[in-house]
């Protein structure tokens, strides 16, 4: 048994389940701010107007594919998280690296080209809007920033699990 | 008058459901409940729709909107979970089971059937109705009303038939493909909701704070149901990768140590498995399993267990005729 190749079965494997919780992490985040945009500052603050006649017909598309996208994404990336647990692979700092890029991401894309470029809405209407702005682009910045940290370094697989579910014997 | 066939079909299509039940049923088979319930659930959002006081009042352009998401959302995705064709095959005598097959391997059949189709098919209704004098005419003619309803009922169900439907076609796309297809089709609904709110339509849809109205229900009951049905599509992955890894783990474990050797180690990089596990989880190769060694691992490697792709596996990986034709001769 050539023992180098068998290693390299498992660092293989290990950046399957390690990719496999990134991309949860991800989707989740993506979810996650959509969601908050949905119910912090639409529905409970009333901050964001539904529509904002100074949109443009492409904010609305891009709107549209961002509000569908992001919950459905939530959808999958929580499926993806089972998975991973399942498969006794969840890598807890990478999926919290994903989440947080994710997040960060689509903050600043929501901050700087929904809201600026495409003028979608504002962030709060009757107000000095640029301390806003700069608090949620702000934000955004340190979200990447703490998951580009978390991208980095040594990882483990979340060891509990991994013995836990395939160390079950067959029957 | 014209009121009373979508309510006569929809008892028409329970009847059916209902005998090909009763069929089952003396036959010993089992069918999952949950169909059952779709069913019901599906043909009630079909009559409700259709029905006053939702249907008498559709003029409102709120209750419109309500009428479209139980009549094209809601009723077409709870039908298309109670796997009518399914039921279908395994009851109907044996000539018209015979035409509804050639029917399902036939090309329109596979064409209607492709998600692209069914997303194209959708938006392109709606947005027909929504942004062109399509809602205004069907307000003054009860015909175009009818054909509008057919419409928006039909293409809902193509959508619903080919993005979470669990009936046999003949090549039912990945979930990978059938996620975006949803994302597509929820993105296109949202921007239209919104466009119908920024430009004041329909034309014909009344005040415009009930336009106004009409469209953020449009745009939050929308999402509702599509996170509903994202939920579905990737419910029904898990289910079938987790079939296809039980599976490996299966064969796996009947060839030995199935972790590999060296696994990701929190302090120190690559570390070796203590041979404790090892030891707890290798049952050694089992009599009657040495088909599987020769077929999946040459020479006995390790195997890692996470291997199965997910997409490679449909709900159905079998053939149609194949199913139907290990079915019905036993239960015949």
């Amino acid at each position: 048994m050539a023992s180098s190749h068998v290693a390299g079965d498992g660092r293989d494997a290990a950046a399957k389940q390690t990719r496999r919780s990134i991309w949860s992490g991800v989707l989740a985040g993506v979810g996650l701010v959509a969601f908050i945009d949905e119910t912090v500052f639409h529905q409970l603050l009333h901050w964001h107007h539904f529509y904002d006649k100074s949109t443009l017909a492409v904010g609305l598309v891009s709107d549209g594919l961002f509000h569908a996208g992001g919950f459905i994404a939530m959808v999958a990336g929580l499926f993806l998280l089972a998975d991973a647990h399942r498969r006794g692979g969840f890598v807890p700092k990478r999926w919290w690296g994903g989440l947080l890029l994710g997040a960060g991401g689509f903050q600043l894309y929501d901050g700087i080209v929904q809201h600026k470029l495409l003028g979608l809405h504002q962030i709060r209407y009757h107000v000095t809007i640029w301390p806003y702005d700069l608090t949620w682009n702000l934000i955004a910045f340190i979200m990447i920033l703490a998951g580009v940290l978390l991208m980095k370094g040594q990882a483990g697989i979340a060891r509990s699990s991994l013995l836990r579910s395939d160390a079950r014997p067959a029957g | 008058m014209l009121e009373l066939i979508p309510l006569a079909l929809t008892l028409v299509a329970l009847a059916g459901y209902g005998t090909g039940l009763h069929r089952l049923r003396r036959r010993g088979v089992r069918w999952p409940v949950t169909r059952v319930a779709a069913m019901l659930a599906g043909s009630l959002c079909t009559a409700a729709a259709v029905l006053p006081p939702i249907a008498s009042r559709d003029e409102l352009f709120p209750v419109h909107v309500g009428q479209h998401l139980l009549l094209g959302m809601a009723a077409p995705a709870l039908l298309a979970l109670s796997a009518p064709v399914t039921l279908a095959l395994r009851t109907l005598p044996r000539r018209p089971q015979r035409i509804l097959l050639r029917l399902l391997h036939s090309f329109p059949v596979a064409v209607l059937a492709a998600p692209a189709t069914a997303v194209v098919l959708n938006l392109g209704g709606l947005y027909a109705l929504y942004l062109t004098g399509l809602y205004q005419a069907a307000e003054h003619n009860d015909l175009v009303h009818a054909a509008v309803h057919v419409h928006m009922f039909l293409a809902g169900g193509l959508l619903s038939w080919a993005v979470i439907g669990i009936d046999p076609v003949r090549r039912r796309p990945g979930t990978w493909v059938r996620l975006p297809a949803l994302i597509i089709a929820a993105a296109g609904h949202d921007t239209l909701a919104k466009l119908i709110y920024a430009w004041n339509l329909p034309a014909g849809g009344g005040p415009i704070a009930s336009r106004h109205t009409g469209a953020e229900l449009m745009y939050y009951g929308g999402t509702v149901i599509e996170v509903a049905l994202a939920a579905v599509v990737m419910a029904q992955w898990y289910l079938v990768s987790g079939r296809a890894l039980a599976r490996t783990r299966r064969s796996s474990q009947s060839l030995g140590p199935q972790l590999p050797i060296a696994l990701p180690s929190r302090r120190r990089g690559w570390a070796p498995l203590p041979l404790s596990h090892l030891g707890r989880i290798s049952h050694g190769p089992r009599a009657g399993h040495k088909r599987h060694r020769r077929r999946n691992s040459p020479g006995g490697e390790l195997r890692e267990p996470v291997q199965a792709n997910p997409e490679k596996l449909r709900p159905h990986p079998t053939p149609v005729s194949a199913r139907v034709a290990s079915v019905s001769p036993a239960e015949r």
